[in-house]
């Protein structure tokens, strides 16, 4: 009987004492505080120079407002740590990250909306970037930082070596990166190198975040009809063309480094860097490592050539600031946002021609790239953001269709024997059910 | 438990008192063994107590709220939805998640299998008290304290699925190969396995020498009096000594094998075309990639149902096995 009480007894207290812990971790939303300190977030590597451009910047804003920040680097699975915060209920009050996550955030009400009249200096950006932020609703929930466009990274050394034109359709591209597969361009005399080098993991969707700019400059697209209404348009004849195509790089030109189906971009920059492979498409971000890896005037910077589409095309890709729910200090997001996209704020964080640059192609439309950079490279991703760059379909939440996608091309090209006409009509089922799902179909 | 402890402690002491006196006191007083029941019932807990605040607060709350996860469709910030047993028949239902549990269950048995014959093949081999095996065997324990990115990251080098790559440039010398290893959907199971099998294999031998130092000396050379065969000592004498050592090794690789995560997540992420896609990366990439955390929190569910199953089914087997001995 005694023993039962005091079974009872510590039961009660464990009890009390994890409620205790329990209800201390949650936290009611905390009264406004203009003053209260900034915990800031950015998707950088740390201890990297764009960290340190990040602390500078954070630091110059304190010096204006008087607000506190505190500036944390994480980049090894970033999402991941933010979802820990928000399931903790404490998410930092800014989040610099890639636009492209706008729609998951904005699903779990992770970011508050944005009033782009309220934002001092908003009507100073470009008006495309502003669409970077805006979510299927037509809201805003965030505010433009940095943009960026991709292009093909080529090896000058071999390509002149071989004495080849720098390809200007997709055919030259093709028959460049067949050379560099077959005609030892290194001039090593082994057979150890290959033309494209390809991230194509699913992880965080890497196969058709590589994929999308090939997709649509094919006269291909992810959806017809307008947001809110659309249907699924992947299984067209031109979608099915291109994804053909890269099928064929893997399995009949074998001209894609090994290893690329499970390669992540950490594990496929390298093999552009060690001179495994030699047509990258990818980011300016890039430029700053494989100066120093490979050296400048190993590699140029080319436009992606129009495709069977008769046109050009490149992802939109960049930066936004999330100002994050939660926040106790609610206006510092805002002053923070505002500094970030002001002239000053913009110039620090491209960094002149350092590798320390966060903001790869300005947002404020009062600034002269070629004024701020004298490196020439950045200019061929300005033009191509500025003339074809397109950012991913306006949907609630693009990440299961870039998953989705990343998926089924990753089966197209690891299974030679694959048929990518089936793989695609079933993919175009499973948006349609996403579509449907996320209330943005027809 | 403690009660009869306790009372039993309260008898002991009467047998002395009426020893000491002619006429049998009345019954002792109430309060004293009151008394000693409180210590006696409370000891344990508070002994317990820390370790089971600390797993109270990191292992038994986290779990609850993963059930109530699974139920809901989980928004932290807007408020979770309640959808039931929704979560748990998108799981059920899913072709994807129908694939992983086919691939945890060949990995997990290939594995498992792998390791403890490999395992116990350097046992026998490396048993002994010399100073050149102590040494050989550390050598060999090495890829198990390694850490699990650092192995993942030097097989891929080893793996480089072109003529040049260190694996394949062996395969060439045997006139086979080149082959894709992870690159291929035929192979990539198989060829994680080998460096599961290749980690997992001296721990296990670790288990098995230590086995091994227990069996009776006077058994072998008994056995060899009467002209038993290297393999007929091995089978007869050495492997039904080892038997707790097997059930320990199938009940850990059991758990282990189901859990598999990092070695896909590090190698293939399981690609390609989903052929190494397990249970674990799967939760993952449901939860953190794609934010639906009431589904991947159903799938952890249902994984752990499968642990507790597979556990209480060993102990089963070998308590059976154990009765059937005696």
């Amino acid at each position: 009987m005694l023993s039962r009480k005091a079974t009872r007894l510590v039961a009660a207290l464990a009890v009390t004492f994890a409620l205790a812990t329990v209800t201390g971790c949650g936290e009611d939303q905390p009264a406004a505080d203009s003053k209260a300190p900034l915990e800031i977030w950015v998707r950088k590597p740390p201890g990297s120079p764009t960290e340190k451009t990040h602390q500078d910047l954070a630091a110059k804003f304190t010096a204006a407002t008087g607000v506190p920040t505190r500036v944390t680097a994480v980049f090894e699975d970033f999402e991941t740590k933010l979802q820990q915060a928000a399931a903790q209920k404490k998410l930092p009050d800014i989040v610099v990250n890639d636009t492209a996550q706008l729609g998951t955030l904005v699903k779990q009400g992770l970011v508050r909306d944005v009033n782009q009249a309220d934002i001092a200096g908003g009507d100073q950006l470009t008006p495309a970037s502003w669409d970077a932020a805006r979510g299927a609703d037509g809201k805003l929930y965030a505010v433009p930082f940095s943009a960026q466009s991709f292009a093909l990274f080529i090896r000058k050394d071999w390509r002149e070596r071989l004495g080849l034109a720098q390809p200007t359709s997709w055919a030259e591209l093709d028959a460049l990166a067949t050379a560099f597969t077959t005609k030892d361009p290194d001039g090593n005399g082994k057979a150890d190198t290959y033309g494209y080098v390809i991230p194509g993991s699913t992880k965080r969707g890497y196969l058709d975040w590589y994929f999308s700019s090939f997709l649509w400059a094919s006269g291909a697209d992810y959806f017809s009809g307008s947001p809110g209404s659309l249907t699924p348009a992947i299984g067209s004849d031109q979608a099915v063309g291109a994804a053909t195509w890269l099928k064929s790089q893997f399995c009949t030109a074998k001209s894609v480094v090994p290893g690329a189906v499970t390669a992540e971009t950490t594990q496929a920059h390298p093999l552009f860097e060690t001179g495994k492979g030699g047509v990258y498409f990818t980011g300016p971000y890039n430029m700053a490592r494989f100066d120093k890896s490979l050296g400048k005037d190993k590699y140029e910077v080319v436009a992606l050539p129009a495709g069977p589409g008769g046109k050009s095309a490149s992802l939109a890709e960049g930066e936004n600031v999330y100002l994050m729910a939660g926040s106790a200090n609610p206006a510092g997001q805002e002053r923070f946002a505002e500094f970030l996209i002001s002239e000053q704020g913009q110039t620090i964080g491209m960094a002149g021609d350092t590798d320390g640059n966060v903001v790869r192609l300005p947002v404020n439309k009062n600034i002269d790239l070629a004024k701020v950079r004298t490196d020439a490279r950045w200019l061929v991703f300005d033009k191509v953001y500025k003339e074809v760059g397109r950012y991913a379909p306006v949907v609630p939440e693009w990440t299961p269709f870039r998953t989705a996608s990343a998926e089924a091309l990753n089966a197209i090209v690891s299974n030679c024997a694959s048929d990518p006409k089936a793989e695609l009509a079933k993919l175009a089922t499973e948006f349609g059910a996403e579509l449907k799902k996320q209330g943005a179909g027809a | 438990m403690s009660h009869t402890g306790s009372g039993a402690a309260a008898t002991a002491v009467r047998p002395g008192r009426q020893a000491g006196r002619s006429a049998p006191p009345p019954d002792p007083a109430p309060r004293p063994r009151r008394r000693l029941d409180l210590t006696g019932a409370l000891s344990p807990w508070l002994f317990l107590a820390p370790a089971l605040t600390i797993f109270a607060l990191f292992k038994f709350w986290p779990m609850a709220q993963a059930v109530a996860m699974s139920l809901h469709e989980v928004r932290p910030y807007l408020g979770d939805r309640w959808v039931g047993l929704d979560n748990y028949t998108q799981v059920l239902t899913d072709e994807d998640f129908l694939s992983a549990i086919g691939h945890t269950a060949v990995l997990a048995v290939g594995q498992t299998g792998g390791s403890i014959l490999l395992g116990m093949a350097l046992a026998l081999l490396l048993e002994g008290s010399a100073k050149h095996l102590w040494v050989v065997r550390t050598a060999v324990f090495l890829p198990t304290v390694v850490a699990m990115a650092v192995v993942a990251e030097v097989w891929r080098i080893l793996y480089y699925p072109a003529p040049d790559g260190t694996v394949n440039t062996v395969l060439g010398w045997l006139g086979m190969g080149p082959s894709q290893f992870l690159n291929s959907q035929d192979s990539s199971l198989l060829s994680v396995m080998a460096v599961g099998i290749w980690r997992g294999a001296p721990y296990d031998m670790m288990i098995f020498l230590a086995g091994l130092a227990g069996v009776d000396r006077n058994l072998y050379e008994a056995a060899a009096v009467d002209g038993a065969s290297v393999a007929r000592r091995l089978w007869h004498v050495t492997f039904p000594a080892l038997r707790p050592v097997f059930a320990i090794l199938f009940t850990l690789a059991a758990i282990r094998g189901l859990r598999v995560f990092t070695e896909i997540f590090l190698l293939t992420n399981g690609g390609p075309n989903g052929a190494t896609e397990v249970m674990m990366t799967l939760i993952y990439k449901l939860g953190l990639e794609r934010g639906e955390l009431g589904v991947a929190a159903a799938g952890s569910m249902l994984l752990l149902a499968a642990t507790v199953l597979l556990t209480l089914v060993v102990r089963l087997l070998r308590s059976r096995a154990e009765r059937k001995v005696a």
